[in-house]
């Protein structure tokens, strides 16, 4: 019976194409504080959305840094791209990339977003190959930043559009970054990084014990008693619906690559 | 004051084969389009690239067999279109070294090469595989005796940017962001600048402190006007999502792609292409 309920919920979440990307993007600005530094990266639309969506929710001082070198920009439209001109829009000053990588290197940045094509139970990444690294059965698009970022970032919070067992795995290939991270937002649930090992903190609505263990390769500890995670509010969804009228936060969820 | 206006075709020339390559831009933006296509259509070989984060411009280098390795901190077409097929395919099959890099890293590898000193400290890097299998190595502070990992100066042959505006002499304005372009121009040999336009000099002489690139760094000035497409160009134009989708539908099969490359890049002349 717990695996037709299983089954029956599972493709329900997936032939309801808002309903992740809306509770993924509020999961991911309820872990930004108000006053912090945050830095998202090249093809991170879900980020882009949770740091705008926690500024005008409840971090009206939080610093928006990414690539563009662009400070606290206000675009008018999000870009499907992250690095896009777009996201200079309403900067008043300009930084470069070089000066957000030191501003990590010296401790001052609070928060990096990143993410795996396979992330392991103590939260490093591999976004370089499968297979061996000099002859690899896939070359992957490669970590950006992440080598550096993970270690000296405060903290770093993982994203991921997909959770399955090949994704979320016990071994990686490699392992490309390594670090400081507190917590990972998949479509099914959250986890958080304790004592060096990543737990599942919270459920999201209609998910259930056994379909976070079905997706996950590592051994979770997960069930009756774990948490839900609170549903968007009125408020969180309508100022998600004012600030991505054009759906980018769902644009993840057309791609199989993180 | 010296002459530096080239055509595109005199200044991609220059460039040897067997060269380290830097471009400018960043994943879809203003990279050098122009100039990647005339590399294109002169069939250079052996190229290592040099680039942050990098997209079509390191792909189609893959594709027409003109890169040999490629030295990113990632490449990939990001959300919107995806993966970098060719790149991907050509380090699969053993055609091009994947130099993978930290972004940080790349970075790094230009300041010691604008520095003069033989590699730059940085911090971060410790959990990662990519030291050992990159070969970058760890020393000891010889203050504090803490490891550090040390990344060799990276020394560009030619660097190619696409800026709004330059002069003759290659003083250039970019408008917007600069990535790692001034970086490049400071470490690199040998400098190709191309321009949306040429202007007067004399425009710059108002407001020197907003020009990016200092001329006596540039050896070469290009003007191709739209020259960075399919890359974007803040304040002029967009990425051009469907020309993009058309090569990465291209792209799925080596057949249609050799196709697309002569039908769109060999075979018509640069200004119709660029127009």
């Amino acid at each position: 019976m717990a695996a037709n309920t299983a089954t029956a919920r599972r493709t329900g979440a997936d032939t309801n194409p808002v309903a992740a990307p809306a509770m993924m993007a509020v999961t991911l600005a309820r872990l930004l504080q108000d006053g912090e530094t945050v830095f998202h990266g090249v093809a991170s639309p879900l980020p882009m959305v949770a740091t705008l969506l926690a500024q005008r929710l409840h971090a009206p001082s939080l610093v928006y840094l990414n690539i563009t070198g662009g400070i606290e920009s206000r675009p008018e439209q999000l870009p499907g791209s992250t690095v896009d001109p777009r996201l200079l829009h309403g900067s008043r000053a300009l930084v470069t990339l070089t000066d957000l990588f030191d501003l990590a290197a010296r401790g001052r940045l609070d928060v990096a977003f990143l993410s795996g094509v396979q992330i392991d139970a103590s939260g490093r990444i591999n976004m370089s190959v499968i297979g061996d690294f000099a002859r690899p059965t896939v070359r992957l698009p490669g970590g950006a930043g992440s080598a550096a970022l993970m270690p000296s970032a405060r903290r770093t919070i993982l994203w991921r559009t997909k959770h399955d067992p090949r994704i979320f795995v016990e071994r990686l290939d490699f392992i490309t970054a390594d670090g400081n991270v507190s917590h990972v937002v998949t479509p099914l649930c959250l986890f958080a990084r304790r004592a060096g090992r990543l737990t599942v903190a919270s459920l999201h609505p209609g998910v259930t014990p056994e379909m976070v263990r079905d997706a996950t390769g590592f051994a979770v500890d997960v069930g009756p008693a774990t948490p839900i995670t609170p549903p968007p509010t009125e408020r969180e969804l309508a100022a998600l619906a004012a600030l991505d009228p054009g759906q980018i936060s769902a644009s993840e969820f057309a791609r199989t690559a993180g | 004051m010296t002459e530096k206006t080239r055509s595109l075709a005199e200044a991609i020339a220059e460039i040897a084969d067997g060269s380290r390559l830097a471009i400018g831009g960043n994943t879809l933006h203003r990279g050098p389009g122009a100039a990647v296509h005339e590399i294109v259509r002169q069939g250079k070989v052996r190229l290592e690239i040099v680039k942050t984060a990098g997209a079509y411009d390191v792909d189609l280098l893959c594709a027409a067999g003109c890169a040999t390795a490629v030295a990113a901190g990632f490449v990939g077409f990001e959300t919107p279109f995806g993966m970098a097929p060719n790149y991907r395919r050509a380090v699969e099959q053993g055609r091009v070294e994947a130099k993978e890099h930290a972004c940080y890293t790349v970075i790094a590898g230009l300041r010691a090469a604008i520095q003069g000193v033989p590699f730059m400290p940085i911090a971060g890097m410790t959990g990662s595989d990519l030291p050992a299998a990159r070969g970058f190595q760890t020393l000891a502070d010889p203050y504090t005796q803490q490891a550090v990992v040390v990344i060799p100066a990276l020394i560009p042959d030619v660097a190619i940017i696409h800026v709004h505006e330059a002069d003759r002499q290659g003083n250039a304005r970019i408008i917007g962001t600069r990535f790692e372009d001034v970086l490049m121009v400071q470490a690199a040999r040998h400098v190709i600048v191309t321009t949306e336009q040429i202007v007067d000099g004399a425009d710059f002489e108002a407001s020197p402190e907003s020009i990016a690139i200092a001329g006596f760094m540039v050896d070469a000035v290009v003007e191709a006007p739209h020259g960075a497409w399919p890359f974007s160009c803040a304040r002029r134009y967009d990425y051009d999502a469907a020309y993009l989708t058309a090569y990465l539908a291209a792209a799925t099969d080596e057949a249609t792609l050799q196709q697309f490359i002569a039908e769109h890049l060999l075979a018509v002349p640069a200004a119709l292409i660029e127009a």
